[in-house]
Order: structure tokens, then sequence, then C-alpha cells
């Protein structure tokens, strides 16, 4: 007691003490200043320098700006307006092209006899989306008052050229520069690239547009104090980044509170630096994780400022979203019970059995784990497709069908299927790594004590199981319902609408909708977070830990007469879900015409994949995507060293801290997050990433970070410590123990770690489509709008290339883990 | 109970093999233990009886029934034996109850009478207040205490034992020892013991085979292989010896390492030999044959373990701790040798010395 008293008299703690205190008193002055500067820009909007207080008014809303343009439309001469609709219409008319490219399928199954009425069908569903952009157009120009177009054309002008527009009386004398006709041609410019390229690009435009005037927004007030002259740079500073400001002191004062706490509970009031490393990664997803899901919750209590229940009413009122809801349920719950029933037998055959080729088999389904959904989404609709369907061709033949079916892709079972083929592996990975680790001799004890192997299998093995095997199916089952990919690929054209596919489409229709995005996406956090209890908390520690100190080679069953079926039925179920899908793509990826054969000589052509890999777009995408995926890993793995350290080679408080919010952020379905970022990184918190490289890699750090901790964590532990005591103890400091033993002995699991990272960021399609914008695309997306918009043979060139590249890395993988990655 | 017949047993992984010609019957309610260095084969012999390994050839029959050989083959569910495994194999996700219980719940006995015999086995191996117990709530030797009650419920013909003691610590094994042997002496059970611990085959076992890279070099009761090893590496594998080379010339056996000294022999082997002395059959005495200088002397408590330089050789001697304070550094001994094994010199000493594994 006495020692405990002392120390806390210790002079370095009483320095300590101050410290906190005045970073605590820091954070409180930047929280006072941060909210006074912001006041300052309110004031400043509210002040009477007319031109300066437009220019703010104007740029506080893009809906208004937006409206205003088309209210300049209406000022066009009829000549002016008959070109524009010309070239609108000429826009619309390629898109109708490439429509009719993707229906081409279709199409092509259809008697002559049809064919005819399948055109005029396709046609028509084409023009839909496009009438509707100019109606609702029309009927904004009629609306609109016409007096605000001069400080309009400011604003774009100060859009439009970034580098002039830095301060607005710039950009207002390079407007006096310019004719009538020079400004009205800017306009049109600018509408005319809004309105023409459909509704994804306008969407992308306002976004853009958006993004400009935000930043300067702060930009202008600041300026105008300082020609007033009635502020330092310091005070301008703070002003212009009073949010950022406000959000820095807020974090000061967590780190603060937190440091305080956990020196307390050590009693021992020194600063370690292990916790200002703690601090970070935490502050880290403070900001990008639990502000974000916080604020959506908010957003979905308080949806207007006040309390209501509204969003959740609408929930289940609205049928849409109770559909979606209904879909998203069964197919996940469908997935996990179908996906469980395949992978435990087939963890069970290929890690406990005399099966022929169980090592090829073992890693093909590991490999499975790593390819995109969407890939395999795109390979069924090409098999299943009720009219063009291969299979569906095959069944008619045999069996003297007509069409269309037997089987129809485009429905909820249609779905189930290609969920099944793609996220069994989750379950398969974690129950065949709990066999691998089990002791053989438990198996065996029951076939002495008189079981056949059967009767094994269902009382010992099973059992045992259960934990590995449940935890395997919440698995899959929440991965199945953040899914994006398949269920956009699928369940959009059957109109199998569900939660992902949803909330994508809220979020692109704008503000408006954005609270039935949240209440969905609330839905799938709070299923989620359901699940990441269960598995973490619960199943973690009933696990049996059944690790034998003898290092046996795992005695196998012998399946006798059964080997050879058993065999053939597992190559046949590979066949299935890898060789086939796979195999489509390739074939379909050289086909001219996609309703004939490949290996008509007329059909075959490389120029699919000739004009795809030379595109811009795929090359800027693939750029960004290797970019994007290479930072993020090396960001995540660099922060899993740590966190590795920090869990096994450390005792400090408060590690716990970190790992729990990076395993919450893995269990956050993709959408959640994705929602969740948009609405709090545009600025209004501080920090402004929307539309920018950064809100990518951090959604997918966030994301992904926990694969490669994982399996930094389970090989640092896998290292006994007396390794790294014996180097101390050859004199060896911590520096280079870590550099010249613990180092090379993880080397293998950390580059296995940096895959795991880069692999589902490098594809990621269900956060990407709602964070990209027009300079940010990768490659996930740009397969998905070549999918949507262009041929089909072209991306089924660009899948299988996606896939080439994710085969090989996953190689790679497994020859540095032997197979053994943890997920 | 039951005997077990073993006709010519080969096992070879590839074109490694593991067990080569495997001879044997064991008789019933015999105490057998396979013994040898890790890596030897004994392991393997166990699993082909058990059923979990395939002879590549030989047949092996328990009792008169053939189970594996030529095209037969019974599953080892079918061969009514119980096994303890090294790591005891205790179900985790079954209490004792349960895991005791098991075997005859799959002959699917009635449930009184399972109730009456799990209770019976729990009771011999004193575990009846551990009944309700989960496996990682008992320590490392109450698990392998289950591990045998499971084992023995079903009153099996044949009981293998797998190292079932070397994950216990020294005190527990010895207790353990002697229980096992105690269940095996009232049930008059016949069993089959794998160890590579001298001490516990020694204590248990009515026969040992000693077995080195896949061959028995040697099988009889512990007094016979102890005292009159078949080979060098059966004399170096149990209890402690010295090797020395000599010749034997006029009923002696003179040794040029120790400087020519020799020592009286009348066996019947002749020229190069090697002498085989264990150190606790030298002793110190006034008149004894041999003389040297006592290089170092560790008191162990009960005994004194000395070294003695005899010419070049370094001579190991084990006497009683009472001598210590007569024992000097640097002092001349003579030493005179009680007993003492004679092996032709052949050359194949330092190869059947080296362990493989």
């Amino acid at each position: 007691m006495m020692r405990k008293k002392e120390t806390g008299r210790h002079p370095a703690s009483v320095c300590t003490k101050i410290g906190l205190a005045a970073c605590f008193l820091l954070g409180l002055i930047f929280v006072f200043f941060g909210f006074r500067g912001q006041n300052q820009v309110a004031d400043a909007s509210l002040g009477n320098d007319d031109s300066y207080n437009a220019i703010y008014t104007l740029s506080k809303d893009v809906n208004a700006a937006w409206e205003t343009a088309s209210a300049d439309l209406a000022s066009f001469t009829e000549e002016e307006r008959n070109s524009l609709d010309e070239t609108v219409l000429s826009l619309l008319k390629a898109n109708w092209e490439n429509t009719r490219a993707g229906a081409g399928e279709d199409a092509a199954a259809f008697t002559a006899g049809n064919r005819a009425a399948a055109w005029k069908l396709m046609t028509v569903s084409g023009l839909v989306n496009g009438p509707k952009v100019s109606a609702s157009l029309r009927k904004k120009i009629t609306a609109l008052p016409a007096d605000s177009k001069t400080d309009f054309r400011r604003q774009l002008l100060s859009c439009l050229n970034d580098e002039n527009a830095q301060q607005p009386a710039q950009a207002e004398q390079a407007l006096e520069g310019l004719t009538g006709d020079e400004r009205r041609a800017m306009v049109m410019q600018l509408y005319i690239t809004a309105l023409g390229d459909e509704k994804q690009q306008v969407t992308e435009h306002v976004r853009d547009l958006k993004k400009s005037v935000r930043n300067k927004d702060s930009m202008l007030t600041a300026f105008e104090m300082v020609v007033r002259g009635e502020t330092s740079w310091l005070w301008q500073f703070i002003v212009s980044n009073s949010k950022t400001v406000i959000l820095f002191g807020v974090l000061l004062i967590l780190d603060v509170i937190l440091l305080a706490l956990l020196m307390a509970s050590e009693k021992q009031w020194i600063l370690n630096i292990k916790w200002v490393v703690i601090l970070l990664i935490v502050d880290f997803l403070l900001v990008f994780l639990v502000l974000p899901v916080f604020y959506m919750i908010y957003r979905g209590l308080f949806p207007n400022g006040s309390f209501s229940l509204e969003t959740i009413r609408r929930l289940f009122s609205y049928s849409l979203n109770l559909d979606a809801l209904k879909n998203t349920l069964i197919a996940a719950f469908a997935t996990m019970v179908l996906g469980t029933m395949i992978a435990f037998p087939l963890a069970w055959l290929v890690g406990r059995t005399n099966l022929y080729g169980r090592k090829f088999f073992r890693s093909l389904f590991v490999m499975t784990y790593m390819v995109p959904p969407y890939v395999g989404a795109m390979a069924w609709l090409r098999l299943l497709n009720p009219n063009a369907g291969i299979i569906n061709q095959w069944l008619r033949a045999l069996f003297g069908l007509s069409g269309p079916g037997p089987l129809n892709i485009y429905t909820l079972p249609g779905m189930i299927w290609v969920l099944t083929t793609f996220y069994y592996p989750y379950a398969f990975i974690t129950i065949s790594r709990a066999m691998e680790k089990m002791d053989p001799s438990l198996e065996e004890a029951g076939r002495i004590s008189g079981a056949s192997p059967l009767k094994t299998v269902f009382t010992i093995t099973l059992p045992m199981m259960m934990p590995s095997l449940i935890g395997g199916a919440l698995l899959v089952f929440i991965a199945a319902a953040s899914c994006y990919g398949i269920p956009s690929i699928i369940g959009a054209q059957g109109n199998v609408n569900t939660i992902t596919t949803r909330i994508v489409e809220y979020v692109s229709l704008g503000q408006d909708s954005l609270n039935d995005a949240i209440g969905l996406a609330g839905f799938l956090m709070i299923v989620a977070l359901i699940i990441l209890f269960v598995s973490d908390g619960v199943l973690a520690r009933k696990q049996y830990i059944t690790v034998s100190g003898k290092s046996v080679q795992p005695a196998m069953v012998d399946l006798r007469k059964g080997r050879l079926p058993l065999t053939l039925l597992v190559a046949f179920f590979a066949v299935v879900v890898v060789v086939i899908p796979f195999t489509v793509i390739l074939t379909t990826s050289f086909k001219a015409d996609l309703g004939k054969s490949v290996f008509d000589p007329a059909n075959f052509t490389t120029s699919n994949w000739v004009s795809v890999f030379t595109m811009t777009e795929t090359i800027s995408s693939m750029k960004n995507s290797l970019i994007f995926a290479a930072v993020t890993a090396t960001v995540g793995l660099l922060v899993a060293c740590v966190m590795g350290w920090l869990l096994q080679r450390t005792q400090v408080r408060g590690r716990s801290i970190p790992n729990f919010l990076i395993t919450l952020g893995s269990g956050t379905p993709s959408v959640v997050i994705a929602l969740g970022l948009i609405m709090t990184m545009r600025g209004n918190f501080g920090i402004n990433i929307y539309n920018t490289a950064w809100i990518l890699i951090v959604a997918y750090l966030i994301k992904y970070m926990m694969m490669g901790m994982r399996t930094v964590v389970s090989a640092m532990s896998q290292i006994h410590v007396s390794l790294e005591e014996s180097s101390q103890i050859a004199g060896a400091g911590w520096g280079r123990t870590m550099l010249k033993i613990t180092g090379p002995l993880i080397l293998p699991s950390i580059a296995a770690g940096w895959f795991l990272i880069f692999i589902p960021s490098f594809y990621e399609l269900s956060m990407t489509a709602l964070l990209y914008s027009s300079t940010t695309k990768t490659i996930g997306y740009q397969l998905y709008e070549f999918w949507s918009y262009t041929s089909q043979p072209m991306s089924c060139a660009l899948a299988f290339g996606i896939l080439l590249i994710v085969i090989l890395l996953n190689f790679l993988l497994n020859r540095l883990t032997k197979g053994n990655f943890s997920i | 109970m039951s005997t077990v017949t073993i006709k010519n047993v080969t096992k070879s992984f590839g074109s490694n093999v593991v067990l080569s010609e495997f001879n044997e019957t064991f008789g019933d309610g015999e105490f057998v233990t396979l013994l040898g260095p890790s890596g030897c084969g004994k392991t393997t012999m166990l699993r082909i009886i058990a059923g979990f390994e395939k002879p590549t050839a030989g047949e092996v029959y328990i009792g008169d029934q053939l189970v594996s050989g030529g095209n037969t083959f019974v599953p080892p569910e079918k061969r009514g034996i119980g096994m303890v495994f090294q790591s005891y194999a205790v179900w985790p996700h079954m209490n004792v109850f349960e895991n005791v219980a098991y075997p005859l719940q799959i002959q699917k006995q009635p449930k009184e009478k399972i109730w009456e015999a799990v209770g019976k086995v729990l009771e011999t191996v004193h575990l009846s207040q551990y009944a309700e117990r989960l496996p990682n709530q008992l320590s490392g030797g109450q698990q392998q205490r289950v591990a045998l009650a499971r084992a023995l419920v079903a009153e099996p013909r044949l009981l293998l034992l797998d190292e079932p003691l070397s994950n216990l610590d020294a005190k527990l094994r010895e207790s353990m020892r002697f229980e096992i042997k105690e269940i095996q002496q009232r049930t008059g059970i016949t069993v089959v013991y794998v160890t590579h611990d001298q001490t516990e085959a020694m204590a248990m076992s009515d026969r040992i085979f000693l077995i080195n890279r896949g061959v028995v070099q040697q099988c009889g009761t512990p007094q016979d292989i102890y005292n009159r090893p078949a080979n060098q590496f059966v004399a170096d594998f149990l209890g402690k010896v010295d090797f020395f080379k000599g010749e034997v010339r006029d009923g002696r056996i003179v040794f040029p390492v120790m400087g020519g000294q020799s020592l009286p022999y009348d066996g019947e082997r002749t020229g190069k030999v090697e002498a085989a002395i264990r150190p606790e059959n030298i002793f110190f005495a006034e008149n004894g044959p041999l003389s040297g200088v006592m290089e170092t002397v560790y008191y162990l408590g009960d005994v004194c373990d000395c070294r003695v330089r005899v010419g070049e050789a370094l001579v190991r001697v084990i006497t009683g701790g009472w001598q210590e304070e007569s024992l000097r550094k640097g002092q001349p001994v003579r030493l005179q040798v009680r007993d003492f094994m004679v092996f032709p010199d052949d050359g194949l000493l330092e190869q059947m010395l080296t362990i493989q594994t």
C-alpha cells in the first residue's frame, strides 16, 4: 500500500497529470473556438455585402443551383432549345443501342415469329429511363423564375474554372471578359453533359458540383474577412476549418479521458508509448467507423432533428422495403443452410478421409473464397437465363420442352443458388480449419469403442465441430445478407430486391430517399451486430480446444467402397461450382455473337479482349484498383502488425479496445459502412474526403483490416515467446530481435495478410458502388457498368482478366500459408 | 480374454519400412510391453492390432479370429478392443459418465445395465464422484483415468495402451503405473502397452519386446532382457552401461584403452570383444583387478556417481551415497567388477546405438 501511494506522488506522475490536464484544456479550447468560428461563418452569410452574400446563398444549396440552371434553359430561344433536344436525343439513342446490345442474347433465343415483338419490347424498356429524365426537366423549366441568372452563371463559372475560381473577384473578372454567346455556350455545355449521360452521370455530376461548392464555401468566408481586415491568419484558419477544429478538439478530449482511465486502472501515472499507438488506431476507428454508424442511427431515429419512428415505420409499411427485408432474410437464411450442408460433408471428406485428390480439392474450394461473387453471378446468368441460358437450352432440347425456362435465374431461388455457390467456402474454411486442429485420436477412440465411421461422424465429430459449424454458418449468413454484386446482377432484372440493392438505389436517388436507406441499413446493422455477438462472444468461448501435443499424421477414414463414388461426387460438385461458371465466362469472352456457339469459327473473336483492355476506362480503373488496394493493404498490414504485437506480446491495458473496434468494423455490412461514410465524410463533421480515393481506401480498411490482423496475430501466437527471449538473452535488443527473429518467422504470414487485404479490396463492389466518383472508379465497378450498360462478351473478357489476377494472387497466398489462412 | 497372434507383419510407408517381419503371440492375460525409442515402429504395431493401420504384409489374429491379413480386414469398431490414447482422447463435449457409457450405448445395452457397468468401472478408477464433470474440469490424471474407464467398460478381450502416461507428471506417472497394473491383474485382461520409458516397462510387464528400427531386438521377461541382453543395443537401451573394446587372451580380457589392464573371463567368446559393464556392478575394493584415479564424484543423495580414469578410459562407478566422505578427487583407487557382459566386436555397435527416427 505504502509503495503505491509513493508512486502516486512521484514527480513524473505529477508531470503526467499536468500534461493530461493541459491536453484536456487544449481540447476544450479547440472545441470552443471551433464553434465560435462556425458561428462566424453563419454570421458572415448574413452580412450585407450583396455579391458575397449571393454567392454564399447560392452555394449553400446546390439543388437551388440546379433548378436555376433549368430556369436558364427556359430562357433559351426555340432554336437553341431544339438543338439542345437534338443532342440529348442523340445521346439517349446511343444508350438504346447499348441496351439493345445487352438484350441481344434474349432476342437471339426467340423464334423468328416473335422476334419482332421482342425487339419492340426491348426498345420500349430501353426508352423508359430516358423520357423520365427529360419530362422532369421540362417541368422544372416551366416552373422557375429567371431572376438569379447572372449569379448562377458566376457560380457556374467559379465551379468550372477551378484555378481561376479561387477568389470570387477573379471569377467575376473572368466572367466579365466573356461574350454573351460564350457564356450561354458554357451553360449549355454543362447542361448537356449533365443530362445526356443518363441518370448515373447526372448524379455524378451533381456530386462533383457539390464538392467544389463546399470547398469554396468556407474559403470564401475566410477570404471575405481578410478583405475586411478584421482577422488574423490564425482566426482565418479556424474559421475556414471550424468543423475540423471541433472534431480535433473532441478527439483530444476523448483521448485524454481514455488515457486517464487507463492510467488510473494501472495506478501508474506514467505515459506508456504503447497507449499512444493504441489511441491513434482507436481515433481512426472512432472517426471512420463509430461516428458514421452512430450518426446513421441518430439520423434514423431523428430524421428531421426531432425524434420520430417514421424511418422504422417506412421499413415495414412500404412494400418495396418490406419485400427487400423479406428477400434478404430468406436468401441469407437459405444460403446459410444450404452452404453449411454442403460445407460440412465436404470439409469432412477432404480433411478426414482417403478421398482421391483431397489436397487438390481443398485448395480448389479454398480458392473460390477469393473469387469476386459478381463474376459468378454473370456466369450463372449466362447459364440459367430463362431464354438463352445454356443449361436451359440443353434441358429444352433434352426433354422437348418449349421455352422460356424450365429454369429461371431471375428469381429468389436462382439468387440463393448463386449465393450458395459463392459463399459456402466461408463455412468450408472455418469447419475444415477446426477439423484439422481436432485431435484424430478423438475419432479413433469412437471407432475403438465400437462406433462405425458414420456413427463416429455423427456422435463425435459433428457435436465437437458444432461451435465452428455455427460460426461458419453465421459467416455465410452475414456475407449473403450484405452481398451487393449478386443481387444487383441477378435480382434487379427479376425484380428481386434486397436490402443492399435498395440502399444503393435510394442513395443514388438523393437526399429525400436517404431515410429509407438508413432504415434498411440500420436493420442490416442490427442483424450483423447480433451475429457478431454470438460468433465472437458466445461461440468463441464454447470452442473446444482439441489440439493434441503429439503431431501424428491424422489417420484417414477409409471410405473403402465409397471412395470412388464419393470422389466422383465431390468432383461433380467442383465442376458445377467452379469449372462450369469459369468456362462460361471464358467462352463468352470470345464470342462475337452471344447467340451462337464459340466453336463456330465465324463467331470466334479476340476483339472483346482487345477492345476492353485497351479502353481508357478499363486501364484507368485498373490502375485505381491496384493503387487503392495496395495502399489499403499496406496501411492495414501496418496496423495489423502493431496490433499483433500489442495483443500477443504485451500486457498493456486497453489493447483490446482497438481489437474490438477492428472486429466490429469487419462485421459491419459493407453497405452500412459506405452509407455511414457518405453521410459523415462530406465536410459536415470537419472531414471532407467525399468523392476522393481516400473515402474508398478508408472503407476498405474498415472492412478488411481484420483479415490481416487475424493472420498476423495467429502467426505471432504460434511463435513461442521463448524464441524472442532467447534472442534477448543472447544480447539482441528489441528492434534487432524483431528484425532477426520474429520478422523472418512471421514474414510468410505478413505477406499472406497483405494479400488477404489486397485481394478483396481489389475487386470490391458493394462499397465502391456507393462511394466511387467519376475519377475513382475501380475495376469491380467498371465491370459492373460494362455488364449493365455495354456488351456481355466484353464484360466477360474483363471478368476473366480479373479472375486471372485474383487466381494468381490466390496461388501466391496459398503458397505462403499452405492454405491455412483464417477468415 | 484373448491371445494376439502376429504373423510376419510388415508395414512400410512407401519405401520406408517401419516394421519388418513381426512374429509373435501374446498370451491370454499377459501384460506385454512394446518398448523402444521414438520412431521405432512400436506405435505402428499397436495401431495395426487396433485396426487403424493395415499391415503391408502378414496377418494378425485376435483369439482365433483373423482380423488383418490377406483380403480380410475387420474395422476397429468390430474388433472388441479397448484402447487408451496418448492424448487421452476424452471427448470434450460429453461429461465423464457419457464418455464412459459411450461404448455400451453403441452396443445398445439397456439403460440399467449401462448405469451399473459405468458405476462399477468409475469405482475401479476412483472417479465415482466426478461422473457429472466435463473433461475440461478434470486434471490430466483424472482425464487419463476416464480414458482408461472408457476402454475397460465394455469388458474388451484386449486392452491397448499407447504411451498413456507420457503426459503426466512424475509422481502421478508412478502411481498410475501401479494402478494400471493392479486393474490388469484384477481383470485378467490381455494388455499391449507401448512406451519409450524403460522403468515403466520394467515395472509393469510380463514380457517386454524391445524394438529398434522396426525390428524386435529381444523379447523376454524384464529380468531376461536386463541381465541377458541379446545385443549391445538392448544392453545400452535398458539401464546404464559402458562399453570397452578388448581382446580375450589366456582366460582374461585385455583392454588396450585401460593401458593393458585386464579382467578375468571364462566365457566362450574369443578374439576381439566388447565388454559392457553396468556402473552398479563395479565397486571399490582394495585388491580389485583394475587400478585408476578418481576423476569426479557427484553426490546424488542415495548414490554417488563417480568416474574413474583407468588408463585412457573413463569408467563410471555407482556406489552407495554413504561412501561419499571417503571418496576424494585425484585419489588412486582399485576397482572390482562383480559382473559384466561380453559381446563380439563386430563393429556394429556405433551403428546400432544411433537411434534412428
